[in-house]
């Protein structure tokens, strides 16, 4: 058991002759397997006379299968060229495109799989093969050679025996891994608080050179109170715009800034203005009924924007968080532990809103510096 | 010019003999042809992994020739009506020209995600069979660390595929991940900072998560997959017990020719259920959810489902937030997210790497072991997993906690605590009830081998008593006992397993009639043919 | 988002810049009449009036016919001339016929009983019967009205309300339209079978617990926008083979266990078993 097949054929060998002419191949291939470790402890073709009606049977089968299998795969590539492919609103062929592909391609090689398994399951030879698993350790004479080869090694290098070599090669090694790591650490490393972006939104007045930013619609034109339904709420963004112009509040450049501005019910925001004292940083923030929350959560960052205009909640889609509108944003349920910050909202003289200052709050999930 | 003779008939031959002239492989080449593999059903599951894996290299290869991972961005001015103008990034817009703009690009990248979700499927399901049978106990411990890590690596690579469309679901799913590592303590910010390059979202992520989905990922689930599979040669499979089955044997058919043709067939298989499922079953319909937005969200936005059970460990989390300050000096947070996201699989990965040491230690079993276990004859073990199993399936159902709140009419605050309680109830529970019914599985076991099988035949004795007549599976010796031996393999318990019934009718449509003169002749010559010792 | 020219008489007045110091006026006026009635102590909260209201009286023999209906089928919990009655019903004073086609036409009104959130039901009354109680609610308080025609959707740009859902609706209908869970047992429903009107008038109304999107906000262009948009969406089959509920990873892993590993299962028996 401890010996490999190999060797075991070895031994053999002068036994076995294979020029032996009486030999049959089946012969052959059993002493094959015999130095590999294997015995056929059974083998028996399923159909020995040829020609039975069941043996046909099976043949016809898995011939069928093969030829459905091309039949399909000529339907794949017909379908490929021929039917029409490119996207079509509306209902219309195009829209079977991908099913047909997707079926032809399946069946066809469905039909090869099946038919391979059949000719393997029913046509191939029944047999029981036994191998030899040689489990566990090499030979303890084996283990032995090597060990000693091992420590050789070690006596050739003559690390005992020069003690300086092994500490000086460790010493100029070390650097040289430091070496692998810099450029990735290095060219990688971004440090978070400089600028202490986590702690600034788009709604900072700096981006404006001082001046309070505007409450912009998603295409970048401003906002009056008139324009949010009673009942009714709206995401917002800053009003921001790059050098050539163009609105970039809403683009993802600002993904800490959205906001949603809410316009409460008369009784609903008195409920709220009582309840900003829990939160005094919140107590300026809102205008008339209007009251304006982040959009992203702090829990996770998702936009908790499913706003229910009755019950005065904020739900969040990704993992439930619900908020109180009514009480700064308190988180009620759900896995968020704080509130959503309120932006500080007001209505400048030409009748639209602005941001008085940035969120007082770092907006968003939180972590572990946050003030 | 003399026209050079060639022997058809002697050609392979020549080529074998110069091939093996050069390399000398008659003898290993034979060694692989002989090899034998046990033939049970539930050895194929693996193998459903590693094909998944060739039909995502294949249609991945593909893929990349269209889609671009730049998030510059562009309007759209493809085919598809409903996006027409709208401004996007350039993955995005890729991905709709690889749905719309390119022949047979859609069917794709469907059969691309659904060959990652069968992929993960299949890891998993292999994963609970090597567990439950005990596959992984001494000599297999690596190669069980092994696949728990390929679980992993799929996990990431298939969160960064996800990721890359840059559609409103993967982007949201990116802002989550944003969050659980700014949730990490001490470093939180500055890893999320250097990994998106600055903010979140940045320029940067798409292209390094890509770069991660189509090289350095794929090329170290492969080389683990290379050392999964060569570690399975090298100490051969494990085998149930049975009839002839030892520790030091393996039992089953040659790899050539009716191994591997079994196994090619099934890979065919398998390539045909996600061709069929990519043509049958819309997934990721990217489109309909739009270009990523930091103020987008849908409501039932999910991961892939071997996310998905992260997802449900974050729903479930308690609002615990820890505030503190380090020895007097600043506030430091430390978020509810870190527990769920962060510290759950650090566990769900160390836990299960560990179990065979474990097992080892506290069973005192140090030897190496080839033959499997039924899990009923490891009551503990198979509990155990239960246990897992069922902490893993609540969190999984918590993950579509929205979806089943809505689908069944129940309320999602109520989904949220069932989630909460049954996380805590229900697997103490699965403990107590597998390891009861390992229990009475394996006394009925014993019954059946001490009394025989219950024949359904009642008898009444002479007293009246009514009894049933049991059928010994060995002849009594002198004291009326039936002595056999618990083999760890399954003992009859009908009547027709032990060839008392007639075999079911056999055919599939029609019953296939047997011709009594060719089963004679099969059987004579049978008798002929089968060489080797019978046992 | 440009104010869009009219494309129909009775949704003049959408020129927004132009108007919003008369439309500021007039929602001024709405929320104080809100206020007040809220002060009345009969706001059951189930309707809100919002936006601008607007237009020519209807009718008024639909107004009469629409009094006939509300006197026999409304008037218990509604009060006479629809002023409420406390613990029952709220004043429909001012919520206009887009509130009442949306309730009435989906079957929500008249309601089975009392509850957090009405559900969608067989209509007791037809469409005609919906505007003509409607007409007559309008002609009671005025209130948010909506356009005339089945059809609010036709000149609607899809790609500009695609880009709108995804921002003001799919937070709460989702992606593919299909709804989605609320908190504690409140749902956003599904948008399957929302008609043209249906979907202009909960729009115009807020009704339950969804917002209100007057018309300062979404304007009458951009809800046909939307409307185009969402029933482009119904009616454009999925490319991909069946869209499996479109509710996402869900579904998909369902059928990958379901579908997937559940068939090659089978198949591995098949190829293990003993021929």
């Amino acid at each position: 058991m401890t010996h490999s097949g190999l060797h075991a054929a070895e031994a053999d060998n002068e036994e076995f002759d294979h020029t032996d002419p009486r030999l049959s191949r089946f012969d052959l291939v059993k002493e094959g397997a015999r130095r590999d470790g294997v015995q056929l402890v059974h083998y028996a073709p399923r159909f020995p006379v040829p020609g039975t009606r069941r043996e046909a049977r099976v043949v016809r089968a898995v011939g069928l299968l093969f030829f459905l299998s091309g039949l399909f795969a000529t339907a794949f590539v017909v379908a490929y060229i021929w039917w029409p492919w490119r996207y079509q609103d509306g209902s219309n062929l195009s829209k079977l495109y991908t099913p047909v592909l997707g079926v032809s391609l399946g069946l066809s090689l469905a039909c090869l799989g099946l038919g391979f398994v059949a000719w393997g399951k029913k046509l191939l030879p029944e047999e029981i093969a036994v191998q030899d698993r040689h489990d566990g350790g090499s030979p303890a004479d084996e283990k032995k050679l090597t060990g000693e080869t091992m420590l050789n090694m070690v006596d050739e290098l003559g690390i005992k025996r020069r003690p300086l070599l092994a500490k000086t090669a460790l010493l100029g090694m070390l650097p040289l891994g430091a070496v692998a790591v810099a450029p990735l650490i290095g060219g990688l490393i971004k440090n978070p608080h400089k600028p202490d972006i986590l702690l600034h939104t788009g709604w900072d007045p700096s981006l404006n050179s001082g001046h309070p930013i505007a409450v912009c619609r998603e295409d970048g034109t401003k906002i009056r109170p008139a324009d949010v339904s009673i009942g009714g709420q709206m995401t917002v963004f800053p009003g921001i715009f790059n050098t050539d112009g163009d609105f970039v509040g809403a683009s993802n450049d600002f993904a800490d800034s959205p906001t949603l501005l809410i316009h409460l019910r008369q009784d609903d925001a008195q409920v709220l203005r009582s309840n900003l004292v829990h939160v005094p940083i919140n107590e300026q923030n809102t205008w008339g009924n209007f009251v304006a929350y982040s959009k992203i959560c702090t829990h996770a960052g998702c936009p908790a924007s499913l706003y229910e205009q009755q019950t005065n909640r904020l739900l969040c889609p990704c993992h439930q968080s619900q908020f109180n509108i009514l009480d700064n944003a308190r988180p009620i349920f759900g896995p968020a532990t704080r509130r959503l910050p309120m932006l500080p909202l007001t209505v400048a003289d030409d009748g639209f809103f602005y941001a008085k200052s940035d969120y007082q709050v770092p907006v968003g999930p939180g972590f572990w510096e946050r003030p | 010019m003399k026209k050079p003779k060639i022997d058809l008939a002697a050609l392979p031959g020549e080529q074998a003999t110069a091939i093996d002239d050069r390399y000398q492989i008659a003898t290993p080449l034979r060694r692989l042809f002989n090899k034998v593999f046990p033939d049970h059903w539930s050895f194929l599951l693996g193998e459903i992994a590693l094909y998944s894996f060739i039909v995502l290299l294949l249609t991945g290869t593909f893929l990349a020739l269209f889609f671009d991972p730049s998030m510059e961005e562009v309007k759209y001015n493809g085919s598809y009506v409903p996006l027409q103008g709208i401004t996007m990034s350039r993955a995005y817009e890729t991905t709709l020209n690889l749905s719309f703009d390119v022949r047979g690009g859609l069917v794709m990248r469907q059969m691309h995600h659904w060959a990652a979700l069968l992929f993960m499927a299949a890891i998993v399901v292999h994963m609970l069979r090597v567990f439950f049978t005990g596959a992984f106990r001494k000599p297999r411990e690596l190669n069980w660390i092994i696949g728990i890590s390929l679980f992993w690596l799929g996990f990431t690579e298939g969160f960064a595929g996800y990721s890359l469309p840059d559609d409103a679901l993967s982007g949201t799913g990116l802002r989550i991940a944003d969050a659980i590592m700014l949730s990490i303590p001490v470093v939180g910010s500055w890893v999320t900072t250097s990994l998106f390059g600055g903010e979140f979202p940045g320029m940067v992520i798409l292209p390094r998560l890509y770069i991660l989905h189509v090289f350095l990922l794929p090329g170290i689930i492969l080389a683990l997959i290379v050392v999964h599979l060569a570690l399975l040669v090298k100490q051969k499979h494990t085998q149930w017990p049975g009839p002839g089955r030892t520790e030091h044997n393996v039992v089953g058919i040659r790899m050539f020719p009716a191994f591997s043709v079994k196994a090619g067939g099934f890979f065919m298989i398998v390539f045909a259920m996600i061709a069929l499922l990519a043509g049958l079953f819309q997934i990721n319909p990217i489109w309909l959810f739009g270009p990523y937005k930091a103020s987008v969200v849908s409501a039932g936005s999910q991961p892939d489902w071997y996310v998905m059970f992260l997802d449900g460990s974050t729903r479930l989390m308690p609002a615990w937030e820890f505030r503190g300050s380090f020895f007097g000096y600043g506030h430091y947070t430390l978020p509810p997210l870190f527990w769920p996201t962060v510290v759950l699989p650090g566990l769900l990965t160390v836990l299960p790497m560990i179990y065979p040491f474990l097992e080892a230690r506290f069973t005192k079993d140090k030897q190496a072991h080839h033959l499997l276990q039924r899990p009923r004859d490891v009551p503990t073990r198979t509990s155990l997993g239960a246990m897992a199993v069922t902490f893993y399936l609540v969190l999984l159902l918590s993950g579509g906690n929205d979806v089943i709140a809505d689908k069944f009419d129940i309320s999602l605050n109520a989904m949220t605590w069932m989630g909460r309680i049954g996380l805590l109830i229900l697997p103490p529970l699965a403990y107590w009830v597998t390891h009861r019914v390992c229990l009475g599985l394996q006394q009925h076991d014993r019954e059946v081998l001490a009394h025989g099988i219950e024949t359904g035949i009642i008898k009444r004795l002479p007293d009246g008593r009514f009894v049933e007549v049991h059928q010994p599976l060995a002849e009594p010796d002198e004291h009326g006992h039936i002595q056999l031996e618990y083999e760890g393999w399954v003992v009859p318990k009908k009547m027709n397993r032990v060839g008392a019934l007639k075999p079911t009718v056999r055919g599939f449509f029609r019953p296939v009639e047997d011709h009594p003169e060719e089963q004679e002749i099969e059987a004579a010559k049978r008798e002929e043919i089968t060489s080797g010792p019978r046992r | 988002m440009t104010a869009s020219p009219p494309d129909k008489p009775r949704a003049r007045g959408t020129a927004r810049r132009a108007t919003q110091s008369r439309l500021r006026r007039r929602v001024g006026a709405a929320a104080r009449m809100i206020a007040a009635l809220a002060l009345v102590g009969s706001v059951y909260a189930a309707f809100v009036p919002g936006g601008a209201a607007q237009g020519a009286p209807a009718p008024s023999s639909d107004v009469s016919a629409g009094k006939t209906l509300f006197d026999t089928s409304c008037i218990t919990c509604h009060g006479a001339n629809a002023q409420g009655v406390a613990g029952r019903g709220p004043s429909l004073i001012g919520v206009g016929d887009a509130s009442v086609e949306f309730q009435v036409s989906t079957g929500r009104m008249p309601a089975a009983g009392q509850s957090a959130q009405e559900i969608e039901k067989q209509p007791v009354f037809d469409e005609t019967q919906a505007q003509q109680i409607g007409a007559y609610i309008q002609s009671l308080g005025g209130g948010p009205q909506l356009p005339e025609g089945n059809n609010l959707s036709s000149g609607g740009n899809i790609a500009q309300g695609g880009d709108l859902f995804r921002v003001n609706c799919s937070s709460c209908h989702a992606f593919g339209g299909g709804g989605g869970a609320l908190s504690s047992g409140k749902f956003a429903p599904t948008l399957a079978n929302a008609t043209d009107r249906t979907i202009y008038a909960a729009m115009l109304s807020g009704p339950q617990n969804m917002p209100v999107f007057g018309d300062n906000q979404i304007s009458p262009q951009e809800k046909r926008d939307i409307i185009a948009y969402i029933q482009n969406l119904k009616s454009d089959p999925a490319p991909g083979g069946l869209s499996i509920g479109r509710v996402g990873p869900v579904a998909e892993g369902l059928v990958i266990f379901l579908v997937g590993i559940v068939v090659l299962l089978f198949a591995m028996l098949w190829i293990a078993g003993k021929s």
